[in-house]
C-alpha cells in the first residue's frame, strides 16, 4: 500500500509535468500523459499489469511498471533536450538583436555629422550675446 | 570592372556568413566589391580578424557576439540587408568557392517577372571543378531527400550561391542555425509558393573548401536538426 501510494504521488507529478510540457512541445506531453496514466492504472490494478506482462512475453507486472517508469524517464530526457533548442533559439534572436544594433551604431558613428542649415547659423550672429544685453 | 545594372533591381545586397575566415575572407570581399555590390559580412563569433579584415576590404560587418552558425550568421544578414533597404539579397560563402561573376547571373534570374529566388547548382552544366567522389554521392542522397520532403524538384541542395527578391526574403526566417538552414531554406521557398529558377554555377573546391565542408556525419546532424525542429513550436 506505502509503494502504491508513493507512486501515485510521482505519478501524479509526471501528469504536472505533462501538462506543463504540452504547451510548448505538444507531442512530449501527451505520450508522457499516456504512459503516467496507464501508469498510474497499473499500480491500483495489478493483476491486469501481470496479464499484460504476461501477454506482452514481460514476465511480471511490477517489471512492467519499471520500463512505463523507463520510458517516461526518456520522454522527460527528450522534453529537456526540445527545451535547450528553445532556449538557442531565444539565445539566438537576442544575439541578433545585439549584433544588429551595434552594426546600425556604427554606421550612424561612421556617417559624417550634420552641417547646420545656413539660415540657423545666420540667426544666431544676429544675436548679441546674453552678457552684452545686460550690459545695455 | 564594375557591373552596372539598369534593371528594377537597383539595391543588392551580398550576404557572406563568415566564421573564423581571417585568411580568405578579404579576397571574397574584394571580388564581390570589384563586381560592383555591396557586401554584408556576418562575422558569426570569429576568434581570428575575420571580421576586421572584411571591413578593411571594404564590407558592411556584423559581428555576432558568439558562435551561432551559418544558418543563424545568413538570417541575420539578411535581417540586417532589408532593414537598409536592399531589394534583392544573394547568399556568397566565405571560403572562397564561388566566384563573384556568378552574383549577376543569380540577379538576372529574378529579375525576370514572378521569379523571387534564384537558386545555384553545381549540377546543371557539369562545370564544378575538383568535387570528390565522396562528397558527390553526399549530394545526391541530399538532393533525393530534399525533393521527397519539399517536393521542389532542384538538381542541387546545399549549394550557398542563391538569389532573392526582398519579397522572397521576407518570406524566409531561418531558425535552423547550423548547417540544416539549407534544406530549411528549401522547405520555405516550397512553403511561400512563390516561384524559384536554377541557375548553373561554377564551384571552385579548393583543399581549404573541402576541409571546411561537410562530412558524412554532418548529414546525420542535419537530418536529426530537421527532425527535433518539427517537435516543438
Amino acid at each position: 500500500m506505502i509503494a502504491q501510494l508513493f507512486l501515485t504521488a510521482l505519478l501524479a507529478l509526471v501528469l504536472v509535468y505533462a501538462w506543463s510540457a504540452h504547451r510548448t512541445v505538444p507531442i512530449i506531453g501527451l505520450f508522457a500523459s499516456v504512459a503516467a496514466l496507464a501508469g498510474l492504472y497499473f499500480v491500483w490494478v495489478p493483476e491486469h499489469a501481470t496479464a499484460l506482462a504476461a501477454f506482452a512475453g514481460i514476465g511480471r507486472g511490477s517489471d512492467l511498471v519499471v520500463y512505463t517508469w523507463v520510458v517516461i524517464s526518456l520522454l522527460i530526457m527528450l522534453h529537456l533536450h526540445l527545451k535547450l533548442r528553445l532556449q538557442l533559439d531565444m539565445i539566438t534572436r537576442l544575439t541578433r538583436a545585439v549584433a544588429i544594433d551595434r552594426a546600425r551604431e556604427s554606421r550612424r558613428d561612421a556617417r559624417p555629422p550634420r552641417k547646420r542649415r545656413a539660415v540657423m547659423s545666420a540667426r544666431k550672429t544676429e544675436t548679441p550675446p546674453i552678457g552684452l544685453q545686460a550690459k545695455k | 570592372m564594375t557591373e552596372i545594372r539598369n534593371h528594377r533591381i537597383r539595391n543588392p545586397w551580398v550576404v557572406v556568413a563568415a566564421y573564423n575566415e581571417a585568411a580568405v575572407v578579404g579576397s571574397v570581399v574584394s571580388g564581390i566589391r570589384r563586381a560592383g555590390y555591396t557586401v554584408i559580412v556576418v562575422d558569426d563569433g570569429s576568434a581570428d580578424r575575420t571580421g576586421d579584415v572584411a571591413v578593411l576590404a571594404g564590407a558592411v560587418v556584423v559581428r555576432h557576439p558568439i558562435n551561432l552558425g551559418q544558418g543563424a550568421a545568413l538570417q541575420t544578414g539578411i535581417d540586417f540587408a532589408l532593414e537598409q533597404h536592399a531589394d534583392a539579397l544573394v547568399t556568397f560563402d566565405a571560403d572562397g568557392q564561388h566566384s563573384p561573376a556568378a552574383i549577376a547571373a543569380l540577379l538576372a534570374a529574378i529579375e525576370q517577372p514572378g521569379v523571387d529566388f534564384a537558386l545555384g547548382s553545381r549540377f546543371l552544366t557539369g562545370a564544378t571543378a575538383n568535387l570528390p567522389a565522396s562528397r558527390r554521392i553526399l549530394l545526391g542522397a541530399a538532393i533525393r531527400f530534399t525533393r521527397a520532403s519539399t517536393g521542389l524538384p532542384v538538381t542541387d541542395t546545399h549549394n550557398g550561391l542563391r538569389a532573392m527578391t526582398a519579397r522572397g526574403a521576407r518570406t524566409i526566417s531561418l531558425r535552423q542555425n547550423r548547417m540544416a538552414h539549407a534544406s530549411e531554406i528549401l522547405h520555405q521557398i516550397a512553403q511561400s509558393r512563390l516561384r524559384f529558377v536554377e541557375v548553373p554555377v561554377k564551384i571552385e573546391y579548393s583543399a581549404y573548401s573541402l576541409g571546411k565542408g561537410q562530412r558524412m556525419t554532418d548529414a546525420l546532424t542535419i537530418l536529426i536538426d530537421l527532425f527535433a525542429r518539427r517537435l516543438y513550436r
